[in-house]
């Protein structure tokens, strides 16, 4: 489903952030990427996402080769993927109801469509009740709640997750991984770049872990091993 | 893309007008300032070509005649003006008679002709012909130019060529006025865009991530810089409209009778403003789009 070949990304500074990786990912799978900052996380999450380009290697996404992907149908590649990020990125403007549901409207689905998909994607992630709340407040994790809400509304087949609970606490922090598992128990791919070791080891999943560029390892049922 | 989209879009691009109250203040006084300046030109330039028009239709050649003219020699010129192709109507006229006819035309005002007398009658002798057909003008000016005691022949041509001189030259003038204005309308409208994309960047990299497409995330940015557009077009219509009907007022109350300008009325304001606002429209919201685009290419990542 997911696969890197060969991989290597040098940005125009000169840094190397992959040497030569390659990774396949199945569909349903959950995966994380771990290792230190500037290990190429998030480097992969950009490639996966088409906004940089490998400077070598192919990446294939659902049997599509992004490098012959035309620029007119990244946005329609995109739709097929939910992003969630450390620091949320809601409009502070828009209540928890209005952010998810200005993702439907970006794709163009018909009012009843949102008004059906909307609540049901909040009831899914616990925020039935803070539906026209504001960002300013609610909580960490009730706004990282609403992302992953606003994520999942146009049903992605993969769900990309980069440090989501980087600025959550523990407690918290596994509320979302629940929310994150259980969204993976219904069929999404789920790549997670993480730092959280105790998240990592106590969810028992693969993990693939990154220094420098490159995969020093890759197991099923892995640990965050990472010197940093 | 559906209809609902297109109102969620222009929504979008109405607020980021308000939002920016200050820089969309100076971009709509900026283009509705070109726009005003146009639409004088054109206003200009199109009262100009109806004289122009007017005067072509005209068949009427005058012959001024050098002063102390002797009557015999105009007996002459009578006889043979009367055997001339094409000639409908003629008429001498003495320098007295004309000095009579200028007093009638100025009616009230008649008394600053009161230096004037026989002695001193400053106008010509002249003849006044009118032929068949425009056709016969050419031929009549040319036998006319003949006479010894011709002072001047004057015809439509010779003022038509030098109203033409004066609408192109105005045309030419005003436009390097409207292009540069306009250019500073660019310069404008294009800051208020930059500004509107920098304060709406963060919605416009979620809307990236979701798999919004590049004209979704343009569109709000072209409506806003076209309605910058469109709203100084309004303003310099009713500026323009405002400023020309008082021109009208002004000059049907004047008293420059007499004058050959004015056998010719100016256009009235419907026929004028209508072409004006029309063009108004295009080149406001071209002006718009055109900024808004530019900004966009250069400060929209999407």
């Amino acid at each position: 489903m997911i696969q890197f070949i060969n991989v290597s990304k040098v940005y125009d500074n000169g840094l190397q952030a992959l040497n030569n990786v390659n990774i396949s990912v199945e569909s349903g799978e959950f995966v994380f990427i771990v290792g230190a900052s500037g290990a190429g996380k998030s480097t992969l999450v950009k490639l996966l996402l088409k906004e940089i380009e490998p400077t070598e290697g192919k990446i294939i996404v659902n049997d599509v080769d992004l490098s012959r992907m035309k620029r007119k149908e990244i946005p329609f590649y995109r739709r097929g993927i939910g992003v969630v990020f450390q620091d949320f990125r809601l409009l502070p403007t828009k209540t928890v109801y209005e952010n998810v549901a200005f993702a439907m409207e970006i794709v163009e689905a018909s009012r009843k469509e949102i008004r059906r998909q909307v609540p049901a994607v909040l009831g899914m992630v616990g925020l039935a009740s803070k539906a026209n709340a504001y960002p300013s407040q609610l909580s960490g994790g009730e706004q990282q709640r609403t992302a992953l809400a606003r994520a999942l509304v146009n049903n992605p087949s993969i769900l990309i997750a980069d440090e989501p609970t980087g600025n959550l606490d523990a407690a918290t922090a596994a509320e979302i991984m629940k929310i994150i598992n259980m969204i993976n128990h219904r069929g999404t791919t789920v790549i997670m770049a993480t730092h959280a070791r105790d998240i990592v080891n106590s969810m028992k999943k693969r993990v693939i872990t990154f220094r420098k560029g490159i995969v020093v390892s890759d197991k099923e049922k892995g640990e965050y091993f990472c010197e940093d | 893309m559906k209809i609902r989209t297109w109102k969620r879009m222009a929504g979008q691009g109405f607020r980021s007008l308000f939002r920016n109250r200050v820089m969309s203040l100076a971009s709509i006084s900026a283009i509705a300032a070109a726009l005003f300046v146009l639409g004088l030109v054109m206003a200009v330039v199109m009262n100009f070509n109806n004289i122009i028009a007017g005067l072509e239709s005209k068949v009427e050649i005058t012959i001024f005649l050098k002063t102390d003219t002797h009557s015999s020699d105009i007996k002459r010129m009578e006889q043979q003006i009367q055997s001339w192709e094409g000639i409908s109507e003629w008429e001498y006229i003495s320098k007295d008679e004309a000095l009579e006819t200028w007093r009638e035309e100025w009616g009230d005002m008649a008394y600053l002709l009161d230096g004037y007398n026989s002695e001193n009658n400053p106008l010509p002798d002249s003849f006044h012909i009118k032929v068949q057909k425009p056709e016969f003008v050419e031929s009549v000016v040319e036998k006319a130019s003949k006479f010894a005691a011709v002072e001047k022949v004057q015809y439509s041509k010779d003022v038509v060529d030098s109203i033409a001189s004066i609408a192109s030259t105005t045309r030419f003038f005003g436009m390097i006025i409207v292009v540069v204005l306009i250019i500073m309308a660019m310069i404008i409208i294009h800051n208020t865009i930059r500004i509107s994309v920098y304060s709406r960047r963060r919605e416009v990299n979620i809307m990236k991530y979701i798999g919004a497409t590049d004209w979704y995330i343009r569109w709000p940015f072209l409506i806003e810089g076209m309605a910058l557009g469109l709203i100084g077009a309004a303003i310099s219509g009713g500026l323009t409209a405002g400023v020309y009907s008082l021109l009208l007022k002004r000059i049907s109350s004047s008293p420059m009778q007499g004058n050959l300008l004015s056998q010719f009325q100016l256009l009235p304001l419907d026929s004028i403003l209508y072409p004006i606002v029309g063009l108004f429209i295009m080149v406001g919201s071209a002006v718009g789009i055109a900024a808004s685009l530019l900004s966009i290419s250069k400060h929209l990542k999407v």
